[in-house]
């Protein structure tokens, strides 16, 4: 494989992390806007870790999903009684905040004679531990994928259990799942900081993919983006999101052809499908044949 | 330190009435269709781009190129409307809103390709400097933002309230249940809506232009979230809200700029829609059944 073939690939891994965060919140009935926050804290937190304290990558990554889960806790802790849009919104505002403090994130030390650490709007650099190493490109990409099928496994179980049938009565129908006796608001909290911490993790593997991370990363695009990965892929199982991104990155930005209009074929591709799958190409529905067909 | 806070209000009240433009044409989409539309802003941009060219290919003039943004806005809100809104009338919003984002992308990546610079000048409209007032100074073309926009909020009003059209789109507002009872053709209505909204907004997005005397890729980013962040501030859906919202915003950044700077200004807008959001949802002007 050559060097851009494995970039690629190695993409298609981290924004997958991002992808399920939001994914599973959809689920759950509720639509962030506000994930690349989470992504962000991640890569901000796990990139001070390693570059300024030396701490070893696994270590890094465990905090840093710790503090995206309790990000994404105190963020849901007001919202998540809110319905819909406003919920939306409020993400919104919180993940913009989050992009502001970024810039305002200044803390800077001496490292081998080199100044290391986030410096506001100019960005964050030197987030070498995978150099340092010695960890090839093949290495880290067989990290990112092997870390995500541990993810997707995980998801896999939880839908087959309980846990994941509270989740779609949730998702499905709030109220309904309230009279069941079901504690909607905790459960949603729960799922919120799990999410967060998911995208936390997407965030600490991107920044030591990219060494170089800086606060515009994780403006709105990338959330609206994440979005539309879950939305194209399917709401039907967690592959789906997986597949939106494939689509997105590998399919379009990979193969070079619509070079120039990427935006323009992505764009349009997306909204038509939509108009005939609104919930995706692996929906529900279609899991459901699949599953029939073939088990 | 007076005469700064009022010379901070006067310039929040400037841009407040262009961020209330925006908010008019974001809200009445929201409020008659219950949409979320992202591509607003690139709509508007595209149609700021499509003037961009015509000024720098033919060097128009000031009216034709108020012209063609109105134009091309609306004729890009229509191909939204088409394929984002249209199909999913009666079904998920969430798919509607991913839709236009899509959209965006397409909107934004064609506007760049038309014109890839960074950054191109846009006629102003008024050479002359800032006119002084005792003590504080106001540009030409911030009058002229002020009195547009007074003069759109009239109009839209004698629209809504005085014309068979105005009532349809207050009664789809309202009950979107019992205006299909009563036999309102609810299509012609979205169009229609869609089409003004998309007008208003073009108008907002020719006075920023003109004023700022330059057009960016930041333009749609920038229209739709500043559209969303006033009609959020104002009450989601409500008309009324959506003015008070903008110019809220408008007066929040002036001053919190001139007292912070210009990151803790953006900071402190979106705190307070954060703060708004958790503590009273339905928005700071509720007016009864605005909000689903």
């Amino acid at each position: 494989m050559d060097d851009y073939a494995i970039g690629v690939l190695t993409n298609i891994g981290l924004f997958s992390f991002l992808a399920l965060s939001a994914y599973l919140l959809l689920i759950a009935g509720e639509m962030s806007f506000g994930q690349q926050a989470f992504f962000g804290v991640g890569a901000y937190s796990g990139g001070v870790l390693t570059a300024i304290y030396g701490l070893p990558l696994p270590l890094a990554a465990l905090a840093a999903m710790l503090l995206g889960a309790l990000a994404a806790f105190l963020v849901g802790l007001p919202t998540l009684r809110l319905r819909g849009l406003y919920f939306a919104m409020a993400t919104l505002a919180a993940a913009e905040m989050a992009r502001i403090l970024f810039e305002l994130y200044r803390f800077q030390r001496e490292i081998d004679g080199e100044l290391v650490g986030p410096d506001g709007t100019q960005g964050f650099r030197g987030i070498r531990w995978i150099f340092e190493r010695g960890i090839e490109p093949e290495g880290y990409l067989a990290l990112v994928w092997g870390l995500l099928l541990i993810a997707l496994v995980f998801f896999v179980l939880v839908e087959r259990s309980r846990l994941g049938a509270t989740l779609r009565a949730i998702g499905q129908d709030p109220e309904l799942a309230r009279s069941c006796g079901i504690s909607v608001e905790r459960f949603k909290l729960g799922v919120a900081a799990a999410a967060g911490a998911l995208a936390a993790l997407g965030g600490v593997l991107f920044a030591h993919h990219n060494t170089y991370i800086e606060p515009r990363n994780f403006d709105i695009m990338l959330g609206v983006h994440s979005l539309a990965y879950a939305l194209i892929g399917g709401l039907g199982t967690a592959v789906g999101p997986l597949l939106g991104v494939v689509l997105d990155i590998g399919a379009l930005e990979g193969s070079r052809v619509f070079q120039g209009y990427r935006m323009i074929a992505f764009g349009g591709l997306v909204a038509v499908l939509l108009i005939f799958r609104p919930r995706g190409i692996l929906d529900e529905k279609a899991v459901h044949w699949l599953k029939a067909r073939f088990s | 330190m007076l005469v700064d806070l009022i010379q901070n209000t006067l310039d929040g009240l400037t841009i407040g009435a262009a961020y209330a433009l925006l908010a008019l044409g974001f809200t009445l989409i929201f409020g008659v269709l219950r949409r979320i539309n992202l591509s607003y802003g690139p709509a508007i941009m595209l149609g700021c781009y499509a003037a961009t060219w015509f000024h720098v290919q033919f060097q128009a003039g000031l009216l034709a190129l108020a012209a063609i943004t109105l134009a091309a806005t609306v004729l890009a809100g229509a191909y939204v409307e088409r394929l984002c809104f249209a199909p999913h009338r009666d079904r998920s919003a969430i798919a509607a809103m991913v839709a236009s984002f899509a959209i965006w992308m397409q909107l934004e990546e064609l506007a760049t390709l038309v014109l890839p610079n960074h950054l191109y000048a846009f006629p102003a409209l008024y050479e002359g400097g800032p006119l002084g007032f005792g003590p504080f100074t106001l540009r030409a073309d911030a009058l002229v933002m002020l009195a547009v926009t007074a003069v759109a909020c009239i109009a839209l009003q004698r629209l809504l309230y005085r014309s068979r059209f105005g009532l349809a789109v207050r009664a789809v507002i309202d009950q979107p249940v019992a205006a299909r009872l009563v036999g309102i053709n609810l299509p012609w209505v979205f169009v229609r809506v869609f089409a003004l909204a998309s007008a208003i907004g073009a108008m907002a997005g020719y006075l920023i232009v003109a004023s700022a005397e330059q057009v960016t890729p930041m333009l749609g980013m920038w229209s739709t979230l500043k559209g969303m962040l006033a009609m959020m501030l104002g009450g989601l859906g409500s008309l009324p809200g959506a003015i008070v919202g903008g110019l809220a915003l408008g007066l929040i950044e002036a001053h919190s700029q001139w007292f912070f700077g210009p990151q803790v200004r953006d900071l402190t807008a979106y705190f307070l829609l954060f703060l708004l959001l958790a503590l009273r949802p339905s928005g700071l002007w509720t007016t009864t059944r605005s909000v689903s």
